[in-house]
């Protein structure tokens, strides 16, 4: 990853490959009465970057969150990495260990400096030493330019520098997938970026991401396929130049006019 | 503005203002007094009357105590007739000093509480200071290790083979300890660093460290087990125990137990499996709904019926276990509102980086929610070191039984008062300290993390 990707709006390079590593298959939920996903079709593949879009409440944070089993599927079935997803507790540690996620609202734990937030899962977890955690932190923390702040608490970062924080101690459990929900949404303006810049950067690595944003830019730029979701189904899903050119559905077009109207 | 700095592409450059002091307030004590307590007609005469409560009540006081106060005298009579009329009878609280605190432990066998209270302090003391290192370990072992020494110390008389190891343990780990708080404090390197140099493991792989120190400990222990083997103290029955120190003894062992209590019972109420859910909430509402004093009650007077001919009933234990299970079902709310006040997203990002239950729940939420919860925990703690003046009510001769039984001497009949204001300014100056110490712990534990 070199540094002119980071300050030329171009196209990053598709890493896609032809193996599916999530696999959702006829996926429904419901939250009681309520039908939050409907029959859900999705494969994403290896190193593929997929940008999900659709108005509040549609149901999209659920539906990432239904990949790492923080929230419960009740029909159909979700593969990741080739293991179900089913009550079975051994495959839900399995997955989550291979699988990141980033939150809206940060999540860093407070009373843990920045870096005890990074080494905790690789030591528990992973069982690493505690040195080599240290030295496998830093190396995130870096990466997403914020290794002076390692010894701080939390609490003293701003909303931008906690977010990369946030990326950075995903990343340490060596994931081969990373979940974002909507990363830069809780965020002041002036910060939308820099945690952007680390996001594409990431892209720029191979990743395999799932990204739950509005910022239009970054998925013209890095996403290999842009997803809509209303009412609890995928509306439409498509290339960004042909989605954002040349939307399918009627939803599609009155929702992109809302969101670029500004 | 035409002087006003620009770049060279014609820009103006921005510049911020510098910052300023705030201006002049109405600082100083006589405008903190103007601003606060004679800040018109109304505050003024409240302040004055205020005031002159204040001050009546301290001259009471001082003539009660000092002016009128009798120190020397053989027995109540004598402090009301001389030197001043109805004197205020130090003498008596002064002769049955002693008895406040030990109770009806015999005299030769007081310095056996006295060591013990030494030995406590030395054990808690390290943790006070900052180049200890191993300071869980030296904690947790002052609250689960140390009862099993002092349990026989205060008691006395034939050890079980149980009580036998476990003494020798808690020796041992005591000597340890103060031998690792010294090598600290000397060195710089705790006992274990020493151990394993000394042994030469210490070019060794990490994992053979184990062993020298696992060596160490079972020899150390076998040369305490050996040379206790024969000593013994005297027995001192619990129904000499009293004062302070029974009061001390009963609400320690529910301090102690609260908290891990406590915590147990809140994690069984949030649990998802309704078997233990539901135990936990019968045992938490029917514990809290009953007083005390009616636990207390039952333990002592119903309890024993139960109990198959010939098992010798301990009054004394069947109140703590009363204390602890009462101080538990408390306890198990406290931490429940702790919990409750740990944002949801805390478990959720434990939970996607692959953490256990048990994992997230030590590492991430009980540190969070316990540091929450420190102002209530020591409420609890004060609450139930008051609360414990009740077993005097079942015949128990804690420190308030004792100041009743002052009243009761022959020599000092009727004397109330002073004893009963002593044992206030007791009771005052522990919660006072453990209030203060909360108060410390939450400034210290906050300091790093603002959120
Ligand atoms: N835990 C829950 N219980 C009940 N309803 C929920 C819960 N979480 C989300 N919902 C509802 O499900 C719908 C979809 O939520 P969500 O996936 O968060 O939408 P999005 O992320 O697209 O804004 C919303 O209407 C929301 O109110
Ligand atoms: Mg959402």
């Amino acid at each position: 990853m070199s540094l002119e990707t980071e300050s030329t709006p171009e196209q990053i390079q598709s890493a896609a490959s032809d193996e599916v590593v999530i696999s959702l298959n006829e996926v429904n939920k419901w939250f009681g009465e309520f039908h939050v996903l409907k029959d859900i079709d999705l494969s994403v593949y290896k190193g593929e970057r997929i940008v999900i879009c659709g108005p509040s409440g549609s149901g999209k944070s659920t539906l990432i969150r239904c990949i790492n089993r923080l929230e419960e599927h009740q029909r159909g079935d979700i593969l990741v990495n080739g293991v179900t997803l089913d009550s079975n507790l051994k495959n839900i540690d399995a997955i989550r260990r291979d699988v990141g996620m980033v939150f809206q609202s940060f999540n860093l734990f407070p009373h843990l400096t920045v870096l005890e937030n990074c080494t905790l899962a690789p030591i528990w977890v992973r069982n690493m030493p505690k040195r080599e955690a240290e030295e496998v932190a830093m190396e995130y923390l870096t990466r997403v330019k914020i290794p002076e702040q390692a010894e701080k608490y939390p609490g003293q970062l701003s909303g931008g520098q906690q977010q990369r924080v946030a990326i950075a101690r995903s990343l340490c459990m060596s994931p081969q997938i990373m979940l974002f929900d909507e990363p830069t949404s809780a965020l002041d303006p002036e910060m939308i970026s820099e945690v952007l810049d680390v996001m594409v950067e990431l892209a720029g690595t191979g990743m395999t991401m799932l990204c739950v944003t509005h910022e239009m830019g970054f998925a013209k730029r890095v996403a290999d396929r842009v997803i809509f979701m209303d009412f609890g189904e995928i509306v439409e899903q498509n290339t960004p130049e042909e989605f954002f050119e040349n939307p399918k559905s009627d939803r599609t077009k009155l929702f992109l006019s809302q969101i670029l109207a500004h | 503005m035409s002087d006003a700095p620009t770049t060279s592409d014609g820009l103006r450059v921005f510049k911020p203002k510098p910052s300023l002091p705030p201006p002049p307030a109405t600082t100083g004590v006589i405008g903190w007094m103007r601003f606060n307590l004679f800040d018109g007609i109304g505050s003024s005469i409240t302040t004055v009357i205020g005031l002159l409560l204040l001050g009546f009540l301290a001259i009471s006081f001082y003539e009660w105590a000092f002016v009128r106060g009798v120190w020397e005298a053989a027995s109540r009579q004598e402090c009301r007739l001389s030197p001043t009329e109805f004197g205020t009878c130090w003498a008596g609280v002064e002769f049955w000093f002693t008895r406040f605190i030990y109770g009806r432990y015999p005299d030769a066998e007081i310095w056996r509480l006295d060591l013990m209270a030494i030995v406590f302090i030395a054990w808690m003391a390290p943790l006070w200071a900052p180049k200890v290192t191993a300071k869980v370990m030296v904690g947790l072992s002052a609250i689960l290790v140390f009862p099993f020494m002092a349990g026989y110390f205060f008691l006395g008389g034939d050890r079980n083979w149980f009580m036998a190891i476990m003494v020798a343990v808690s020796m041992t780990w005591f000597a340890g300890t103060m031998i690792h708080v010294a090598a600290c404090l000397l060195t710089g390197k705790g006992l274990g660093h020493w151990i394993i140099t000394l042994s030469g493991f210490s070019s060794r792989d990490d994992r053979t460290h184990k062993y020298p120190l696992l060596m160490a400990a079972v020899v150390a222990f076998g040369i305490v087990y050996f040379v206790i083997q024969s000593w013994q103290l005297p027995i001192v029955g619990t129904n000499h125990w009293g004062g302070l120190f029974l009061t001390l003894v009963i609400s320690g062992i529910g301090i102690a137990s609260a908290l891990p209590a406590g915590i147990v019972l809140a994690l069984g109420r949030r649990s998802e499996m309704p078997v233990i859910r539901v135990m936990c909430v019968t045992f938490i509402e029917l514990f809290r709904s009953v007083p005390l004093i009616t636990i207390l009650f039952m333990a002592t007077t119903m309890f024993p019926l139960f109990l198959p001919e010939g098992v010798v009933f301990n009054k004394l234990a069947s109140a703590i276990v009363a204390v602890c299970l009462f101080s538990a079902a408390y306890m198990a709310e406290t931490v429940r509102g702790g919990l409750q006040a740990i944002p949801k997203g805390q478990y959720e990002a434990a939970e996607a980086m692959g953490l256990g239950y048990w994992q997230s729940m030590g590492l991430i939420i009980m540190p969070q929610a316990l540091k929450l919860m420190i102002p209530n925990i020591v409420g609890s703690f004060i609450g139930l070191f008051k609360d414990t003046t009740l077993v005097s009510i079942i015949g128990l001769f804690d420190l308030l039984g004792m100041i009743s039984a002052i009243s009761q001497d022959p020599q000092w009949i009727g004397l109330h008062h002073e004893p009963l204001f002593t044992a206030a300014l007791i009771y005052f100056i522990g919660c006072l300290a453990m209030s203060k110490y909360s108060q410390h712990l939450e400034r210290k534990l906050g300091a790093g993390d603002r959120r």
